[in-house]
């Protein structure tokens, strides 16, 4: 019997692949490492992410389900909520020890009930409402208050650039 | 590519030093003369030298591990940093006996330690790879051999040259080698744990425990040496720089170790002691699914006090990080325990089973006693059949007064106590439970003989009127009546055990089969008044006679 985290991970996997979600595309990059895998997200409609089709990678602990996958965009992306290396920084992402911006209650944080499932739609949903409270990217948080229309068209050349469309 | 262009860079290098060499000198051991006296070919030599190990280690990679995983490499990258400054370090201390060969036993060390992290590294990777075959298997024990083989060579190597010429370098090699055999060591434990855990089919519940205990001794060996070794250092040279990093970096994993055993026990004990086990009623309520680990839950399932179900397996693991519930995030440790209903109030004092007490809701008959996990030694529960519990309104048995010693007041939690504690209270109580079982039977053959008294008093209640009238019958009960012999004895005895007996049979049963025979007898004598009544009372009287006589045997039988 395989460990239990590769076992879960493969369960997960299934479960993706037989109803997956709608906008949502993920799995191990390569079948014989469980523990890396490639999403694909598309931007959540009557947003200004709308359209695009945004890459990430996810990275699982040993110990998952234990302890949270981590989330990278592969992609160029600008919103608040995502550093300017691609990492998320949503709060089930986080495990209850470590806070990073300080404000979040452990309500909201990892647990082992939480899935890949339920981190791509909270990213999804993340990406239609950004939190400008927690400034992972302090220009897009400042943007997003300030200067809406600005953010908006940044994101709408990210759309572009992830289909593969020359900007406007 | 850029090891292709250094490998022929410094091949083409040695090539044209030896060739210089030899055009210079024209013969073989001028040219070797020339060449050792000359710094640059010197360089030139040992730049070779050192690309030639870099390519054995390649080859020997390819043999061991084919290609290495990006983090594996990675981690090879980082401790390769961290050794080689701290092999700087080390030199500084030995700077009088700096030569050549002590720079290639250095090298050899690295090359040998690196091959253990690797060997580390994949053996931990077996937990997450989805296949395994058989050149796995191959690669991993063949490397491991050699690798322990070459460590006891150079441990030994260094005791006989510590002996033999007191204190030198060999002593950092000696230590070294030892550390890296304790590492082979817990390689291939935790090798052996994954292959069998491979080969099972359903998860195997203990191995996460003994991982956690071996992490435990192998670290406290590895502190061990570590101290020993600075120790021994800081008399002989100075203190031991090099060895601070690692040697902390060992205290900090003992720790933790120490830690997770720690918190791990408290986690078991938490679970058996507060949460009751899950019935099959509740699993097929719930979906069925360990929300953990997402397979199927068919035993060894607990229930937390916000009634969420998990395996006890995965729950265990959560707990060492969190007390919370993972649904609700509830702390189960602040929560209430759950209440106990049905728990009569004096258990403590004890028939039940010690291995339920923990979980008052559960049924006892639907909870195997076996899946308290390790760790408290399940006491095996002899007397659930026999002896119904106490009931709940009843005062405390007035028996404690004169049949036997009272039992030893039991302590809060059972699983507070080790696991020799609990089996010298198994001892002490399974004589407790025979003495009862012994005294139960007894009780029960005195029953028996009572049931029999009242019969009879009953049949001559009830043929008193007609004796009256019959003369003749009446002397013949009254003859008959007392003539028994063990019936005073009888009533000796019974005021001394009724209030026994109603403890524990009496209301349950006794009294009921009793009055239910004793009116049946009335209704009996009833109609037979109607009936042949002389027949029928002979009939009776003589069945009476026969059953008390067969009772009575038995009952000073068994005494």
């Amino acid at each position: 019997m395989a460990g239990s985290a590769l076992r879960r991970l493969m369960a997960e996997y299934k479960q993706l692949t037989l109803n997956p979600p709608e906008g949502i595309i993920a799995g191990p990059i390569n079948e014989e490492n469980f523990f890396e895998w490639e999403a694909l997200i598309t931007g959540p409609e009557g947003t200004c992410f709308e359209g695009g089709i945004f890459p990430a990678k996810l990275l699982f602990p040993p110990d998952y389900p234990l302890s949270p996958p981590k989330m990278q965009f592969i992609c160029e992306m600008f919103h608040p909520n995502i550093y300017s290396d691609g990492r998320v920084c949503i709060s089930i992402l986080h495990a209850p020890g470590d806070d990073p911006m300080g404000y979040e209650s452990s309500a909201e944080r990892w647990s082992p009930v939480q899935s890949v499932e339920k981190i791509l739609l909270s990213v999804v949903s993340m990406l239609a409402e950004p939190n400008d409270e927690s400034g992972a990217n302090v220009d897009a948080a400042k943007m997003w208050r300030e200067d809406r229309e600005q953010f908006n068209k940044i994101a709408e050349k990210l759309v572009r650039k992830t289909l593969g469309l020359p900007s406007p | 590519m850029k090891a292709l262009v250094a490998t022929v860079i410094s091949l083409a290098l040695t090539t044209v030093v030896i060739g210089n060499a030899y055009y210079q000198k024209k013969q073989f051991y001028p040219s070797i003369v020339y060449l050792t006296n000359s710094n640059p070919s010197m360089a030139v030599m040992y730049l070779q030298a050192f690309i030639l190990v870099l390519l054995i280690g390649k080859l020997l990679r390819k043999i061991f591990f084919g290609q290495l995983r990006p983090a594996e490499f990675e981690h090879l990258i980082e401790r390769s940093w961290y050794a080689i400054t701290e092999t700087c370090l080390a030199f500084t201390v030995f700077r009088d006996d700096f030569n050549p060969k002590f720079i290639a036993l250095f090298t050899l060390l690295l090359f040998l330690k690196a091959f253990h992290w690797l060997a580390e590294d994949r053996v931990d990777y077996m937990e997450r790879s989805p296949v395994i075959g058989w050149l796995f298997h191959v690669r991993i024990l063949s490397l491991l051999m050699l690798l322990s083989h070459a460590d006891f060579y150079f441990i030994h190597h260094a005791y006989q040259f510590t002996i033999s010429k007191g204190p030198s370098v060999q002593l950092v090699f000696g230590f070294e080698y030892s550390i890296l055999i304790i590492m082979i060591v817990n390689i291939l434990i935790k090798y052996v744990l994954h292959a069998i855990d491979s080969r099972w089919e359903a998860p195997w519940e203990s191995k996460t425990a003994v991982l956690l205990y071996t992490e435990l001794a192998i670290n406290f060996l590895k502190v061990l040496l570590y101290i020993g070794f600075v120790a021994v250092m800081v008399r002989i040279y100075t203190l031991p720089l090099f060895a601070f990093r690692p040697m902390y970096e060992t205290m900090r994993s003992f720790k933790k170790a120490y830690n997770d055993v720690v918190l791990s026990r408290r986690a078991i004990r938490n679970m058996n002691t507060l949460y009751p086990d899950a019935t099959p009623a509740e699993l097929a309520a719930a979906d069925n699914e360990c929300i953990i680990c997402r397979e199927e839950m068919h035993s060894g399932a607990k229930k937390l006090p916000c009634n969420h179900i998990f395996h006890a397996a995965c729950l265990r693991l959560w707990f060492q990080r969190q007390q919370t519930c993972p649904t609700c995030r509830l702390n189960v440790l602040r929560a209430p325990a759950p209440e106990q209903p049905h728990a009569p109030p004096n258990v403590p004092h004890g028939n039940a089973p010690p291995g339920n007490v923990p979980h008052g809701n559960a049924p006892p008959g639907n909870v195997p006693p076996g899946n308290v996990p390790h760790g408290n030694a399940p006491v095996p529960p002899p007397a659930a059949n026999i002896v119904p519990p106490p009931f709940p309104n009843m005062p405390p048995p007035p028996m404690m007064a004169w049949g036997m010693p009272p039992p030893p007041p039991r302590p809060a939690s059972l699983a507070n106590l080790s696991t020799a504690e609990l089996q010298r209270m198994e001892g002490h109580e399974r004589r407790n439970i025979e003495a009862r079982l012994q005294l139960l039977r007894e009780i029960q053959a005195m029953l028996d003989a009572s049931v029999l008294l009242m019969q009879q008093y009953s049949t001559v209640v009830a043929n008193l009127p007609q004796n009256s009238a019959n003369v003749a019958t009446q002397t013949e009960i009254f003859r008959t009546e007392p003539s028994p012999e063990p019936s005073p004895v009888k009533v000796k005895t019974e005021p001394d055990v009724v209030p026994t007996t109603s403890n524990y049979k009496q209301p349950a049963a006794t009294p009921s089969t009793s009055t239910a025979t004793v009116t049946e007898d009335f209704e009996d004598v009833s109609s037979s008044e109607t009936t042949n009544l002389n027949v029928k009372r002979e009939k009776t009287d003589a069945d009476a006679e026969e059953l008390r006589r067969r009772r009575l045997q038995k009952f000073t039988m068994e005494k």
